[in-house]
């Protein structure tokens, strides 16, 4: 489903992603954890072109990512993407938010869209929202809205960004909850999280990064019980000991 | 004590510059808010050569006195054939002048509006057209309404320019009514009450605006 081939991003004359080679199959559930700093945010946006790649192979669904023939707002439709500041639309209501793309880029009829825009909201618990503005959630409901927008596609994949770092810890739960659900329903996810639990809870793998460079890829049981890198440990033990 | 038969003997003429000076500031206002939207959205286009064309304008323009865009337009256009009323070659000159400071304060107001509003619109399938339309020019048009106001009344105020290449404006009704009756002060006083009758009211509008929408964010 995604597929990365010694990919190479350069930011000027820095190297953020080191020869990154990491397959994702259809259904996976991926956890991509380490350091800040560690490119974990930039490997994951490569994968929609929110961040180009320099050099290497990125093919996701069958098609090239980066290729100058690939039409990119045609993959994009499939990629359904989840921020850390939720990134809604201020000037819009939670209804308008969910239904603006499947209008304006699948073409889907209002009535049509709403209909599937308030299936999702009922999915993650909050129906009762449709007619809000943004401001007017707390943070946790307005995460669980953008993931609603972006299921509202019905994408072949997910991409969460650091979902819950902006999130008080009483609110975590609530979205930690809607994405496991949806992990079980077979949604392929890449997550890039610090949430310790819900990588142990929910991964089919942990990928490890630091400093541009995938340093582990083995399951949730491996990576906990022994992670086989020094730095992984490192890492483990300041995360959970804290 | 001001002399107010100044003001009636010669309404005839005060009314005329008015209503000349509200018609150029209106026709600069539209003409100006639209060649500066265009000029806006190319200087932040991924499209080179029109953002070449659109620094440059704005550059160029910004940074000279508004007289000379109108004497360019004035005198200017003569030299290649072009011959053009003072009324015409001014608000041309007023409108091209106020063009670029509204491409800049529009170009501000894009900018004002966070990464992630296109981020989250691209990664969902939007165009760069759509994101522009739906997204970020509603969130822009109120961060720029203030200061976009603010320029509309140094418009009005700037229309007065037309006095200096016989435009037929206020101010050039203004100076030919001193010329006539050697009064200088009264005859000015009242222009000056005849501008305010425009912007007091538009600044007026200008805060009412920015309360209603600060209340929408």
């Amino acid at each position: 489903m995604i597929s990365f081939h010694q990919v190479n991003k350069h930011y000027g004359s820095f190297h953020v992603l080191k020869n990154i080679n990491l397959h994702i199959n259809q259904g996976e559930v991926v956890v991509v954890i380490g350091p800040s700093g560690s490119g974990k945010s930039t490997m994951v946006r490569c994968i929609n072109r929110l961040e180009t790649v320099t050099s290497g192979e990125l093919v996701v669904d069958g098609v090239k990512v980066n290729d100058k023939n690939t039409d990119i707002n045609k993959l994009r439709r499939d990629i359904g993407m989840v921020f850390q500041h939720f990134n809604l639309y201020p000037h819009k209501t939670v209804l308008q938010n969910i239904t603006l793309a499947p209008t304006k880029v699948l073409g889907v009829s209002q009535k049509e869209a709403e209909e599937t825009a308030l299936y999702y909201l009922e999915k993650v618990g909050i129906p009762e929202k449709a007619e809000m503005l943004p401001t007017q959630l707390s943070g946790g409901q307005q995460q669980r809205v953008a993931i609603a927008r972006g299921l509202a596609m019905r994408p072949k994949i997910m991409l969460f960004d650091e979902p819950t770092s902006a999130l008080d810890p009483e609110t975590i739960g609530e979205v930690l909850d809607v994405m496991k659900k949806l992990a079980k329903e077979g949604m392929t996810m890449v997550v890039v999280t610090h949430e310790m639990g819900f990588a142990r809870e929910v991964a089919d793998r942990i990928v490890f990064m630091d400093q541009g460079t995938i340093l582990e890829d083995s399951t949730p049981e491996e990576f906990f019980a022994s992670p086989r890198e020094e730095r992984a440990r490192l890492f483990l033990s300041r995360i959970l000991n804290h | 004590m001001i002399d107010f038969s100044i003001l009636f003997d010669h309404m005839d003429m005060y009314l005329e510059g008015f209503w000349n000076t509200l018609q150029a500031s209106l026709l600069a206002l539209v003409g100006s808010f639209v060649l500066g939207t265009l000029f806006a959205i190319f200087r932040i286009s991924p499209i080179r050569p029109l953002k070449w064309i659109a620094t440059a304008y704005v550059e160029f323009v910004r940074n000279i006195p508004l007289i000379l865009v109108v004497f360019l337009f004035f005198v200017g256009l003569p030299a290649i054939g072009i011959v053009l009323e003072p009324f015409i070659a001014g608000t041309l000159g007023l409108t091209v002048y106020t063009a670029a400071f509204i491409a800049e304060t529009i170009r501000a107001g894009i900018l004002a509006i966070p990464k992630g509003q296109t981020e989250a619109a691209r990664s969902s399938g939007l165009t760069y057209g759509q994101t522009m339309r739906y997204i970020i020019l509603p969130q822009a048009i109120k961060v720029v309404i203030p200061p976009m106001g603010n320029q509309f009344i140094n418009l009005v105020k700037n229309s007065s320019v037309l006095g200096v290449i016989a435009g037929l404006d206020l101010m050039y009704f203004g100076d030919l009514i001193s010329a006539d009756t050697f009064v200088t002060f009264d005859v000015y006083i009242f222009v000056a009450v005849f501008y305010l009758i425009l912007t007091l009211p538009l600044s007026a509008f200008v805060s009412y605006l920015e309360r209603r929408l600060a209340g929408s964010r």
